[in-house]
This record gives structure tokens, C-alpha cells and sequence, in this order.
């Protein structure tokens, strides 16, 4: 592999266990030795672990933090208070999305923010081009803080075993606790991007030059959790996973050319609140109503849909997917897609029609968060019991 | 014989792109490889259909090079393409509903079909035995890390 590509800590690690790949600049696992549909449902049923070292992590300081990350997303960063966080997205000036990001609140002035890996760098430029003659300091964390997410329904069980604190109670979802797991200080949100429950971990002041204590963290988690079967989980996986419930990946689902009302994230664009970049282009949007939107696909025959094939409805395309793939949860053969159709179409259990291999095949259309609960159902009924 | 984690099954001939062809009765079976497979991970849906997406049914004229299958990985569609020339006699049917048949046996109960070659003999020659693809694969594994 390149000798160009950036590593997380866990690099040597995962070389030993992974088929590793380049993604944004980064070498990094696809799956480990079981594959993506065994960690997949390792997740789902149990417990994973995953390196997200690769994503980007700022800290926000000063009287102005607020101001600036208030005016930079849609969503309301007032309203936050010291231990929250919130889903929300940057726009351009047209409401387009530059990327999509979680900001959380440390303290009064002071505040965390996580953004994808294939953005950081476009982020991190937009961040300092906005905060000139503003009084905030904007640290890049993402080198020294290692980044780990611990997903399923045992997770926080597992979590609770070496963490300072009960992970459990009275933490709720979106929550950013300061503490201790295993004896490193780290930030621990009650986030994901699997549509389970559980934390992601940034380790505290781990330079790549000593990855030690990071490599001692993932294999403090791994050894927590065999009892219930952890399993590291790669690349593949966490796409799979998202896509199942119906997060946007950003550079597919939601980028530059949509915006999110498109992309159904109406609830993280709070158009009352003073002045945001994007506010005009996203005020004026919402009065004439998107013509498209952002809608899940579960397909009812088999065959995998894939990114950019068209949506039929009534004879004509109305749409095309953004991301799609084999769906774990489902039988061999079934898949599950995220795309945009024409408005007309956006009710929960329309029938369209995604092209795929040259056969148009039919798709049930479903709230993307909806997605998840829909498929599991499908589920029962499909694999007899 | 294995190369690395890959195993290369004696006496069965190669294409480049990773399928097998074993001549029974002057019949050829033909599947995908153990190097495909472990590359592929996770296969997920089988489809019998050529390059113009047409479905492939037993009776089927193919061409040696032409794609006789498209096979979904979680992460992706990957074609195959028949070693021989000739008309389809059977058809893995199994695959279509337990694809991992051809992660768990790619030589044996993974099979994707059976041709009844037209030039078995010329388009032998144009593939490659056991040891040159396992030469082969030793390359591609090596490009790869």
C-alpha cells in the first residue's frame, strides 16, 4: 500500500487481523478476518468495536465559540447546554451541505466538535476563514485523539465494566461525558452511526509518535466485551450499518448540491434563530417545498441496489439511489438503498421501481428514519423461524 | 497447492480474472477461484446474466471472455467471465439463494455452471495451468499489500 496514506494508532493492530484500504488519505480496515455480514450483525445483536481515528475532532475556545458555531450550522448551538451535543450540518450559501458534524458542549465557552474524515481538511479552512476578528481559538485534535466507537446492545453493559462513572445513568443520547475507561482520560459521547446504542470514545492527548495507551484502551474494550463476543469492526461494516439506518453518508447521501431539507434533516435547521450561513437559500427552499427528497428503499425482490441507478415510478424516472448494498438483517439477496425521488413519491409504502442490472425492480419507499424498524419486520417475515 | 491463504486446485485451468475450468467427461465446469472469493468476502447474490445484463438460462451460447455471471459482494458487483466458449448445459441454481456456496467450496459445491465447450482444446491453451497461476496470484497478492 502507498507509503503516502496517514494511520490511526490502531494501525499495526488492524494490520494483523484486516484487509486494509484507502479511505480519505487514510489506510484503514475493510473487515476483519469474519467479514462485514458477521460484524455487521455482531452489532446488531451484541457488541463491536470501531476505529474512527480517522474522523476529525476540533476543540472550539472563547467568548465567541458559540457565536461562530451558531452562525457556521443550522442547527440552534444556543440552546445547548454544558454536557449536550447535537447533530447538525454546515451549508454554503446556497444551503448546500459541506459536511455534516456533531458539536457538543464542554463548557460555557468551550466546545467539541467532530467532523467526517474526507471533510476535515475543506472544514478546518471554512472554520478559520469564519472565525477572523472573532475572539475563539480552534484546536485540531485529531492527531493527538483517538477515536473509538463501541456499538450494540451491550455496550454500554461492557463500557461499565472499566469506565469511572455509570455510562448507563442518567447519560442520554447526543451526551458528552469527560471521565475516565480503563484509566485514560477520554470524552465519551452517547453517539453512533449504526442506529445502536452505545458510546464513541476520544482518547485524550495520545500522539500517533506513542500509540501505546491507545492500543492498551481498544484492547481493554475487546477483552470487556468477550463474553458477549466483541468483534473489531471494519470499514464495510459501519457503512452497512448506517445505511440500514438511514444515516447519510456525506459525499453520497447529503453533499455540496443538497440541502437539508432534501436530505430530510429538517430537524436540525432551526430557521428562527438569528443568522446562519445558508438561512436565506434554506427559508426560501422551505416555502416553496424541496422537489426532491431523501427517502430509504427497501427492495422487495431480490437483486442489490448500488449508488446512481435510476428510481421508476408510473413509467418515468423519478429518482436515483445514493447509496445501496446487501442489507444483513434481510436473506441473502435482498437489499436496501438510500435516494432521492421526486417529492410525489416520498409516502412510507409507495411502491417504485430501481433499476438494477437492467430489471426494474420494486422498492418499498420508507423514512429514512424508518428505515431500520421497517427492515427488521421485513425480516420476520422474509426468514422463516 | 497454497499461496499464502490461497489455495490453487491442482489439474483446473485459470483466466487472469480468477475463474477455474475443470474438464469432466469433455465437459467444462467452471467457478470462480479461492483467491476471488477470499477477495470478494462475503458474497451475497448470484445473477446468471451477459454483459448486456440479459439473463443466461441453460441452452445459452457464450463466448470464451464474455461475462456469464455478475456476482454481489456486500461491498460490490464483480462480473465473471467465462473461460470457454460454448452452450450452457446446467446452471448453480443453488448459488441464487446460498451464495456463500461459492465462499465455503469456490472448487467444488460453489460451481457457477457447466458448458458444453465448442474449441475445449484452443481455449485451453489460452489459459493458464495450476502453477502458472499460482505464479500469478503470488503477483497479484503481492501487488495488492
Amino acid at each position: 500500500m502507498s507509503g503516502s496514506l496517514k494511520i490511526t494508532h490502531l494501525n499495526s493492530w488492524h494490520k494483523k487481523y484486516a484487509k486494509m484500504v484507502e479511505f480519505a488519505g487514510y489506510e484503514m480496515p475493510i473487515w476483519y478476518d469474519k467479514g462485514i455480514v458477521e460484524e455487521h450483525l455482531a452489532v446488531r445483536r451484541s457488541i463491536g468495536i470501531f476505529d474512527v481515528t480517522h474522523m476529525g475532532r476540533f476543540i472550539f475556545s472563547g467568548s465567541d465559540a458559540e457565536n461562530l458555531l451558531d452562525y457556521l450550522t443550522t442547527n440552534d448551538v444556543k440552546n445547548l447546554k454544558p454536557g449536550e451535543g447535537q447533530y447538525s450540518v454546515l451549508c454554503n450559501e446556497r444551503g448546500g451541505i459541506i459536511d455534516d458534524l456533531i458539536i457538543y458542549r464542554l463548557e460555557e465557552e468551550k466546545f467539541f466538535v467532530v467532523v467526517n474524515s474526507a471533510n476535515k481538511v475543506k472544514d478546518e479552512k471554512w472554520f478559520r476563514e469564519h472565525a477572523k476578528g472573532r475572539s475563539v481559538d480552534i484546536k485540531n485534535i485529531s492527531d493527538i485523539t483517538p477515536q473509538f466507537a463501541v456499538q450494540g446492545p451491550k455496550a454500554i453493559e461492557v463500557l461499565n465494566k472499566i469506565s469511572e462513572v455509570n455510562l448507563n445513568q442518567p447519560y442520554k443520547f447526543g451526551e458528552i461525558i469527560e471521565t475516565k475507561l480503563a484509566g485514560y482520560k477520554v470524552y465519551a459521547t452517547r453517539t453512533g452511526y449504526t442506529g445502536e446504542d452505545g458510546y464513541e470514545i476520544s482518547q485524550l492527548n495520545v500522539p500517533l509518535s506513542n500509540p501505546k495507551p491507545a492500543v492498551d484502551l481498544w484492547e481493554k474494550i475487546l477483552e470487556a466485551g468477550r463474553e458477549y463476543g466483541i468483534t473489531p469492526v471494519g470499514l464495510g461494516a459501519r457503512d452497512t450499518l448506517r445505511l440500514e439506518a438511514g444515516m447519510p453518508l456525506h459525499g453520497s447521501d447529503i453533499t455540496e448540491e443538497t440541502t437539508p431539507l432534501e436530505a430530510r434533516l429538517k430537524f436540525v435547521v432551526k430557521l428562527d434563530k438569528k443568522e446562519f450561513i445558508g438561512k436565506k437559500a434554506l427559508t426560501e427552499q422551505k416555502e416553496r417545498k424541496p422537489s426532491k427528497l431523501r427517502v430509504g428503499l427497501i427492495m422487495i425482490d431480490k437483486g442489490i441496489p448500488r449508488p446512481h441507478l435510476s428510481i421508476f415510478a408510473a413509467g418515468r424516472i423519478i429518482g436515483e439511489t445514493t447509496s445501496g448494498s446487501y442489507s444483513p438483517l434481510l436473506p441473502k439477496g435482498y437489499g436496501v438503498a438510500l435516494g432521492y425521488v421526486n417529492r410525489d413519491y416520498k409516502q412510507d409504502g409507495t411502491i417504485v421501481y430501481i433499476e438494477v442490472h437492467g430489471k426494474k425492480r420494486p422498492a418499498e419507499v420508507v423514512k429514512p428514519r424508518k428505515m431500520l424498524k421497517r427492515i427488521r419486520e421485513k425480516a420476520s417475515q422474509l426468514s422463516p423461524t | 497447492m497454497k499461496v499464502g491463504e490461497y489455495v490453487v486446485q491442482e489439474g483446473l485451468y485459470y483466466t487472469k480474472t480468477h475463474e477455474w475450468l475443470r474438464v469432466e467427461d469433455s465437459k467444462a465446469v467452471v467457478g470462480i477461484t479461492d483467491y476471488a472469493q477470499r477477495n470478494l468476502k462475503d458474497l451475497v447474490y448470484v445473477e446468471f446474466i451477459n454483459a448486456d445484463e440479459e439473463a443466461l438460462d441453460v441452452g445459452s451460447v457464450v463466448k470464451a471472455g464474455s461475462q456469464i455471471a455478475a456476482i454481489e459482494s456486500v461491498k460490490a458487483t464483480s462480473e465473471v467471465y467465462s473461460p470457454v466458449s460454448g452452450k450452457i448445459l446446467e446452471l448453480n441454481r443453488k448459488l441464487e439463494s446460498n451464495p456463500e456456496l461459492a465462499n465455503k467450496e469456490p472448487y467444488g459445491a460453489g460451481y457457477l455452471m457447466i458448458i458444453e465447450p465448442t474449441d475445449l482444446k484452443a481455449d485451453i491453451e489460452k489459459l493458464m495451468d495450476d502453477k502458472k497461476y499460482a505464479e500469478f496470484v503470488k503477483q497479484e497478492a503481492a501487488s495488492h499489500e
